[in-house]
């Protein structure tokens, strides 16, 4: 779909309606990426092979290295670092639940799945956003799909080998039951501001079309490699897009907050201080 | 402003550190990179020194890998554009110091600035042929 929408112009450009939607789109891109990247590191040793420890981590740090993006083009709207990650409220986080779901140890085949629905998703919803009329979302997608290019890969190459062991196919259809309808929430909306996204050219295509996409081409991939696809499942309930959480992210937002708080910061510790020699 | 979206607001009376101000561009103009090939004067000083800034991991100048965007020369104000290789590079905050501290030790220059910036995107393709000289030498394989 073209959009004829105007150019949002700079942040402080925005009328209220228009920040709003840019907001509403923004924060599912960064918490979304966030909370994947921060679940994806309790792999960084646990992995079958040093070489997928490596790959895990690698990602790890693509998907916080996008957050970081995200998050400064939230910034930009007067947000702080610390407002955003340490001083929220767990509620005020509107990632899907398929990512704040904790891994068990030793189902790798769950942390495969888990990364090529939500690639999948996120290769979908990077192309709605290349023509968005917001210039620093625009701005930014060029460099995060050359990096999700590697995720969507490896997911992939990873269900091909899998698909090829018994045990190991077993598995991989007991995390694609499970996480199905997890990964569905992230096509939920988070309020009426959906059609402003649209309807101003954030986002070039409905979160209902986005779904019909991702849809037919996970099925497509995944009936290839003999597993059976739950097409007809429901979203999983909570949605987390309506800042409503499964009790994990509870407790991993107290972890991920704990140090923060535990040493009665109220500024966020950036690797080296601009004033540092 | 009332929203679905209620995080706790930033102060607005709070003093901006430089650190926002390196987001408020995103997208360089002109042709990137910039090497500073036909820079004269003080401008030509900066890019001097922009040369000694290596890569945390790699003995090769950040301008011949092509991360420099553009240089602003405006009286004692130097204004850098500049993207990094890798959207979690660990090593952001230290190179963005670096390079501001280079600006900083040109004659003439008071303050420097280093706005970071996504777009166009950086690759490979970017790298100077000095810069893939010296890149060779240190191991990696390039065409």
């Amino acid at each position: 779909m073209s959009t004829t929408n105007a150019d949002l112009g700079e942040p402080t450009e925005l009328s209220e309606d228009e920040q709003r939607a840019v907001e509403a789109q923004l924060f599912r891109l960064a918490d979304d990426e966030f909370i994947q990247a921060e679940r994806y590191t309790f792999w960084q040793v646990r992995a079958p092979t040093l070489e997928s420890d490596l790959a895990v981590s690698n990602n790890a740090q693509d998907e916080l290295g996008h957050a970081r993006l995200w998050y400064d083009a939230i910034q930009q709207l007067g947000y702080s670092e610390e407002s955003l990650i340490y001083e929220s409220d767990p509620s005020d986080f509107q990632h899907s639940t398929l990512v704040e779901l904790p891994f068990e140890e030793g189902d790798w085949a769950n942390a495969v799945v888990r990364a090529y629905l939500y690639d999948v998703a996120e290769d979908i919803r990077l192309s709605a956003l290349e023509e968005s009329s917001y210039e620093p979302i625009r701005d930014r997608i060029g460099r995060i799909q050359g990096e999700e290019e590697y995720h969507l890969e490896h997911a992939r190459s990873w269900l091909e080998r899998m698909a090829l062991d018994d045990d190991a196919s077993e598995r991989v259809q007991h995390a694609l039951d499970e996480l199905y309808p997890y990964a569905l929430t992230l096509f939920e909306p988070v309020g009426d501001v959906e059609d402003d996204i649209t309807n101003l050219g954030i986002r070039s295509m409905s979160l209902s079309e986005m779904h019909t996409e991702w849809a037919d081409r996970v099925e497509s991939f995944l009936t290839e490699q003999g597993f059976e696809v739950p097409t007809d499942a429901e979203p999983a309930t909570p949605i987390g897009r309506d800042n409503q959480h499964t009790d994990h992210w509870h407790s991993l937002h107290e972890e991920m907050t704990s140090t923060y708080r535990n040493l009665g910061r109220n500024e966020a510790t950036l690797l080296m201080d601009e004033d540092d020699e | 402003m009332s929203s679905d979206y209620d995080r706790p607001r930033a102060d607005p009376d709070a003093t901006a550190c430089s650190y926002t101000d390196y987001e408020t561009t995103d997208h360089a103009t002109g042709d990137v990179p910039a090497t500073g090939d036909d820079a004269e004067g003080l401008a030509r000083e900066v890019w001097a020194e922009l040369y000694t800034v290596e890569d945390p991991e790699m003995p090769v100048s950040i301008v011949d890998l092509g991360l420099i965007y553009g240089l602003d020369v405006a009286g004692n104000e130097a204004t850098v554009d500049m993207t990094l290789t890798y959207s979690g590079c660990p090593a952001r905050e230290l190179i963005l110091d670096e390079v501001e501290e280079a600006a900083e030790r040109v004659d003439g220059i008071k303050n420097a600035e280093v706005r970071l910036v996504w777009s166009p995107d950086w690759s490979v393709d970017l790298v100077t042929e000095q810069g893939k000289e010296a890149l060779r030498e240190f191991g990696m394989s390039l065409e």
